[in-house]
């Protein structure tokens, strides 16, 4: 008989190779990155500790607090947009209410199976001011000198890359949901439509409560997707014009592989992993709490 | 049971074996191949090497020919290249010098923004390569080999000069509205309404990526209003010269100036280099401000009486300036070699970087519009019309220095970002931008503490 002990000396040796590839390419960079957040470095030597200094640096620093605000505003389409948008899209397609469902699942789900810098060339070729749009507008209202001027406003210049992102990015969220809900039974819908339930009655006593769990997964999808946000933010405008587009991951780009600011690069990056993580457990705690209230 | 634990000892021992033996030939295959093979029975020395170059692009046609042609008249010195472009070049070239693994050659610029490989002591300095002998030297252009390093070191040959700074004018549409090349800046400011009225866009420019303004404009006019002593004692902090110097000032509000004359096309900010270039190529705009290796793509998209039709000038005359008919430019990226290198290796990267950069190198790049550093007579060579046009603007025009190749770039980015605010007629005052730079370069730029 195999006893206790080697059944956990097993269980360990089965483990460890995992374990090993989860801390050389998790724990370690980060603890590292940690370590290095705490110095400065010039001509590509570290010069010293200097504490927490990076950190209260980054927290005053202008672009760092409009890069936060811009990831913020990602965040709130992501989860306040294409989570509500992907999960009417399926709900409509799962209830047939559209005809052509198949071709309708296609066409939405296309635009993520395009590479970010594709889309961003895409979206800069109409909205740029030699773009189609800008051209055609030129056209109908006869003033060579329109281009688009929310581009270029500190306090708009992000919603040509919130409005592509929705479109992006909604698809994959209408994946989810159509997956899901066609695990719900037909015949409780059938049973819901005989009872003389309303189709507000369904979604908010059925369909809601059956995909909680997913709500929650897409919201936790959703967040780290748009504090890690980068490729398409790069291709698109590169964080301009001045600084207004830019967002956490590419300031912490230009600091480290640009300006080889490492350790203040480092430091970035841990608040980047901080907020994650907060964020993560805020959305954990609600979903408890609306579980528990479901119940 | 006792045959069955037998039977599951065995069975181990043979998964273990099957392991170690795929364990034996990853590494043995993970080692590598040999660095000198046979070839023919002849002794091949393999180079690796690492270049900004992107071979389907049409400038770099001459490189793809050097490279063919090298191979064919060396076969005993092979070179395995990787080719790799702009910030992903960069970001893997970090990766290499922060873990001392460089290739044997690679490009390099000569200024900051390669200073992560070169003043790191992983670039050998060729002044203690045999073969780079004063002799050698005086077969190159002058300015090739002003020091790279902070103690007089050369870090690579530069094969050419970066062009920063032309004017390209459409001289067939100037007719037809009946203007001619200005002379001075109010001349130009002044031709701004005809221009407009008669529906074309005075000039092009794609500022999208806000260091344009900063290589094509602003470095002009700092060499223009300063001078070139007065900018490098400014760059390094002597004679008490300074950022935010009247000269300075005066070089950033000839872009404001530009920008309140309405001479840029709408969203200048918003366009893209290769976007300009093809509102200038469809004759949308009568001028495009742009570098001067811009020529190759011209004469492969331009049509044959639009590339007679397009002159290469220099920004006009300025109320002010020190400086006369004046362009930018500085040392182009070269190839530079692993400080390691020494005996067979050595020699094999001296051969390669020689024949690029020497007479046989040279008279193919230029045989595609390239004008090289090394001193050849290029009537000799046969050259497409933009690039003869280049050849001759090069041969015409004083060169000043390029800003962003002398001073740090993270102070000259937020300098750009404050170029490109006041463009979009937010943010700072000349003035106030100046300040705000000298402070920063007072405060962190190398060039302050050498």
């Amino acid at each position: 008989m195999i006893d206790i002990r080697q059944k956990k000396r097993s269980y360990f040796a089965l483990l460890m190779p995992a374990f090993l590839v989860y801390i050389s390419i998790i724990i370690f960079p980060i603890l590292m990155s940690f370590g290095l957040s705490f110095t400065k470095w010039k001509q590509f030597k570290m010069v010293g500790f200097v504490g927490i200094s990076n950190y209260v640096n980054i927290l005053k620093d202008p672009v760092f607090q409009r890069a936060i605000w811009n990831n913020i505003q990602i965040m709130l389409v992501s989860v306040l947009g294409q989570i509500p948008l992907g999960l009417l899209l399926a709900y409509l397609l799962y209830r047939k209410w559209v005809k052509g469902t198949k071709f309708f699942e296609m066409m939405i789900f296309l635009p993520i199976t395009i590479s970010s810098i594709v889309v961003a060339l895409l979206w800069n070729r109409v909205f740029s001011p030699v773009g189609l749009y800008t051209s055609f507008i030129r056209q109908v209202t006869h003033n060579p000198d329109y281009v688009v001027t929310i581009s270029e406003s500190p306090r708009f210049a992000m919603i040509p890359i919130l409005i592509v992102l929705l479109w992006q990015y909604t698809s994959l969220y209408m994946v989810i949901f159509l997956a899901n809900l066609q695990r719900i039974p037909e015949s409780v819908f059938e049973a819901a439509t005989i009872d003389g339930a309303k189709e507000s009655t369904i979604i908010s006593h059925i369909v809601l409560p059956e995909l909680t769990g997913v709500i929650f997964t897409c919201s936790v999808l959703a967040i780290s997707g748009s504090l890690k946000s980068f490729d398409l933010v790069f291709a698109m405008t590169g964080g301009g014009p001045v600084n207004y587009t830019t967002v956490m991951a590419l300031y912490l780009y230009q600091q480290t592989f640009t300006f080889s600011n490492y350790g203040y690069g480092s430091a970035v990056s841990i608040i980047i992993v901080i907020l994650s993580v907060g964020l993560i457990s805020l959305s954990n705690r609600l979903y408890a709490r609306a579980q528990k209230s479901i119940n | 049971m006792n045959e069955y634990i037998k039977e599951l000892h065995m069975k181990k021992q043979i998964v273990l074996a099957v392991l170690l033996v795929l364990l034996g030939s990853v590494t043995a295959f993970a080692a590598g191949t040999k660095e000198e093979a046979d070839n023919d029975g002849q002794k091949q020395i393999t180079l690796t090497a690492y270049m900004q170059i992107d071979p389907a692009d049409d400038q770099y046609r001459g490189h793809n020919e050097i490279m063919k042609q090298f191979a064919e008249e060396y076969p005993d010195i092979k070179i395995d290249v990787e080719y790799a472009n702009g910030e992903a070049f960069h970001q893997k070239f970090q990766a290499m010098a922060a873990s001392k693994q460089i290739p044997d050659i690679f490009t390099c610029y000569t200024g900051a923004r390669s200073a992560y490989i070169n003043e790191t002591g992983l670039v050998m300095d060729l002044n203690k390569v045999g073969k780079f002998t004063d002799a050698y030297k005086a077969q190159f252009n002058d300015g090739t080999f002003t020091a790279q390093g902070k103690n007089g070191e050369i870090w690579v040959i530069p094969p050419s000069f970066a062009v920063c700074h032309t004017v390209y004018a459409n001289d067939a549409l100037l007719k037809k509205l009946g203007l001619s090349y200005p002379k001075t800046f109010e001349e130009w400011k002044a031709q701004v309404p005809a221009i407009r009225a008669a529906g074309y866009y005075p000039v092009s420019m794609g500022n999208k990526d806000p260091w344009v303004v900063n290589s094509w404009l602003l470095s002009l006019f700092v060499d223009r209003m300063g001078g070139p002593q007065w900018f490098m004692d400014a760059a390094q902090g002597k004679n008490g010269a300074s950022f935010d110097d009247p000269q300075f000032v005066k070089a950033i509000d000839i872009i404001k100036q530009m920008c309140d004359a309405g001479m840029f096309s709408p969203g200048v900010n918003q366009m893209s280099n290769t976007e300009a270039d093809q509102e200038f190529y469809q004759q949308k705009s009568v001028y495009l401000v742009d570098a001067g290796w811009r020529t190759s793509g011209m004469d492969s998209q331009l049509s044959d009486q639009m590339k007679k039709d397009v002159s290469m000038n220099v920004f006009p005359e300025i109320s002010g300036e020190v400086t006369h008919n004046t362009s930018t430019s500085t040392p182009s990226e070269g190839f530079g070699l692993n400080a390691n290198l020494k005996g067979d290796k050595l020699e094999a990267a001296w051969t390669f970087i020689n024949y690029y950069n020497g007479e046989k190198g040279a008279a193919i790049r230029a045989k595609y519009g390239e004008v090289p550093s090394y001193k050849l007579d290029l009537s000799k060579v046969a050259m497409a019309p933009m690039q003869a046009k280049f050849a001759t603007f090069q041969a015409t025009h004083k060169m000043g220095y390029v800003f962003d190749s002398v001073m740090n770039g993270e102070g000259v980015t937020l300098l750009n970002n404050d170029l490109q605010e006041m463009m979009l007629g937010k943010g700072k005052s000349p003035k106030e931008i100046a300040e705000k730079y000298e402070i920063w370069v007072a405060a962190n730029d190398t060039n302050r503490s050498r």
